[in-house]
């Protein structure tokens, strides 16, 4: 069907609807709030320049009218002085000095020249404080005018501000708003890639909190759970834990950790001895595998003793059960904070004599309970490395609890440690 | 609500149509839409109350419009002496159901900018030959000579648009 081109462009126009963005309007608002600061500012500074030339030209007209009677004042004392012939030398004289020369006309000049200066100082004197007076007071209605003006425009200009603050401050509520939904958005467009399994190796630092032993007088801080071993000094070594934690993403902002781990906690007490010979005071809590001859003991036997060192390993099979918050990130970066506990089964508990020559497994602590518990806290980094991988990193301390029989949480290990790992998400 | 706030709400879209003639992108429209707003609060004493007021805004927003255009575009209209053109009417065969706002919308902005301004001046604004003479500083004859090229490239568009969707 033929159509004017004319008609069809103007038809199309006029059906059409468009309308005009939501955003239009409050960058009007602000450029309509800024004219008005600018007005105001401009309307100050026209007020604070006519105010500074109005001082300005008060300020000379009052040194004007101090000057004019002064003028008057001199051709009046000229006009006087003129008038008499007798005191013609008066004129040269100076109204302040005293030392006036002691000639009798002069002395009748003086006289005269006294009742002169006294009738122009009264003549001074008043037309001056009046005009003064009046000078001051006109100004400083003029002032007070000019600066009440100037603080009802700061007022004004006060008050736009604040509402121009206010307007911004909507709007980046607004716009966080909006972020938020975005990132809910995200998070739900994410829901199918809500779990995470990250296998994970770590590096521990580990200890025992000390107990302080009082022994004649002196206090000592002992770290190892067995009296016997109260005068040597025991110390954490660097273990390891590994296994696999699986991350369940339950909202935008918080995720569900568990996995399973073999986490390792060693331990060396130093400056014992290896005796052949049994003594009848040993340590309480080893027991020495089958066949093994020596014992230990903390001073040297008379049938020969060898200087060693006990090395302890405690490995626990681990359950944690952590909570992770999300404090801040990005598309790329998340920044959790950890927070929660594992269970711990024993699965290794070994007893090693180390000298100089060997390193030898002898048995095994007996005071170490088979199950304990642990409090975990930490902070994990994530960086996506693509939508499936990430990576994962983590510093954790965790404190141990109800780790050995009989000591009531007094030498309860801690481990300190960084665990790395790669995660998948599906 | 303020008396420029419902000013606001009565006309924006209005002018936000205007504004899109003669803008190349939506974000164009927008900044050419917040300053025709301003000139008009500022400028609306001036309304001496001839004619409507819509028609007075309107024009406002063209002359901010066209002074935006001016400064984003080389423009160079295409001198004719007024005899040499024939007066013609241009016509297109399509279903006009067919074709949307936003294709029209696309065909102006593909026009060259004297052609685009003339275009609209004349055919979607109503401003008469003599009127766009004087805002743009050009003869009568360059403004019909100029009309009669947008018509023809339009329809070329148009038929081209149509063959391929045959």
């Amino acid at each position: 069907m033929s159509k004017n081109i004319d008609k069809l462009f103007k038809d199309k126009f006029k059906e059409s609807k468009a309308t005009a963005p939501t955003e239009a309007w409050p960058v009007i608002q602000a450029k309509l709030k800024m004219r008005i600061i600018n007005r105001l500012i401009y309307t100050f500074s026209v007020l604070g320049f006519l105010g500074l030339i109005s001082f300005i030209l008060f300020s000379t007209q009052t040194e004007k009218t101090l000057s004019k009677p002064l003028l008057k004042n001199t051709s009046l004392k000229n006009e006087v002085i003129l008038k008499d012939n007798d005191v013609k030398e008066v004129k040269e004289v100076d109204v302040n000095n005293d030392k006036l020369p002691m000639s009798k006309p002069q002395e009748n000049s003086k006289k005269l020249y006294a009742t002169i200066a006294t009738k122009k100082e009264s003549k001074n004197n008043t037309p001056l404080e009046k005009t003064t007076f009046f000078d001051k007071k006109f100004k400083d209605t003029v002032i007070e005018k000019q600066v009440k003006k100037i603080d009802s425009l700061v007022n004004n200009l006060d008050n736009l501000v604040e509402d121009l603050k206010n307007d911004l401050k909507k709007e980046k509520k607004k716009l966080l708003k909006k972020k938020d939904s975005i990132e809910v958005e995200k998070f739900n467009n994410e829901k199918r890639r809500r779990w995470n399994v990250i296998p994970v190796f770590g590096a521990l630092n580990s200890g025992r909190l000390s107990k302080n032993v009082t022994t004649l007088g002196t206090t000592r801080a002992v770290t190892y759970p067995d009296k016997y071993f109260d005068d040597n000094k025991s110390s954490g070594l660097i273990s390891s834990t590994y296994g696999f934690n699986v991350v369940f993403r339950a909202t935008n902002r918080i995720s569900i950790q568990t996995g399973i781990f073999s986490k390792e906690l060693r331990f060396l007490t130093e400056d014992l001895f290896l005796s052949e010979f049994i003594p009848d005071v040993n340590p309480t809590n080893i027991i020495y595998n089958p066949g093994v001859e020596v014992r230990f003991s903390n001073t040297p036997e008379i049938g020969g003793s060898e200087s060693a060192s006990l090395a302890q390993t405690i490995v626990y099979l681990e359950m944690p059960f952590e909570l992770k918050y999300r404090m801040f990130g990005s598309l790329k970066f998340n920044t959790n904070i950890i927070g929660g506990f594992s269970f711990l089964y024993l699965n290794k508990n070994e007893i090693r004599a180390k000298t100089d020559i060997f390193s030898r497994s002898i048995g095994r602590a007996s005071n170490v309970l088979t199950t304990s518990t642990t409090l975990n806290i930490g902070l994990d980094v994530e960086y996506h490395l693509s939508k499936r991988l990430v990576f994962n990193s983590a510093v954790i301390y965790k404190k141990h609890y109800n780790t050995y029989k009989d000591y009531n949480n007094e030498y309860s290990p801690y481990t300190f440690g960084m665990h790395v790992g790669i995660g998948y998400k599906f | 609500m303020s008396a420029q706030a419902k000013l606001y709400s009565l006309f924006a879209d209005k002018l936000f149509n205007v504004c899109l003639k003669y803008s190349r992108t939506p974000e164009d429209a927008q900044d050419t839409l917040q300053d025709s707003f301003m000139v008009i609060f500022k400028d609306i004493k001036k309304f001496k109350y001839k004619g409507s007021f819509e028609g007075w805004a309107k024009r406002v927003t063209v002359n901010v419009a066209l002074q935006k255009f001016r400064k984003k575009s080389i423009i160079k209209f295409d001198d004719i002496e007024e005899s040499k053109i024939p007066e013609e009417k241009v016509y297109v065969d399509v279903e006009e159901k067919e074709i949307s706002l936003d294709f029209l919308l696309s065909l102006i902005n593909k026009l060259p900018p004297q052609y685009q301004l003339i275009f609209n001046l004349y055919v979607l604004d109503e401003y008469s030959h003599k009127e766009i003479s004087e805002i743009l500083d050009i003869s009568v004859g360059t403004s019909k000579s100029n009309l009669s090229r947008a018509r023809k490239l339009l329809k070329k568009e148009i038929d081209a648009i149509k063959k391929l969707q045959l």
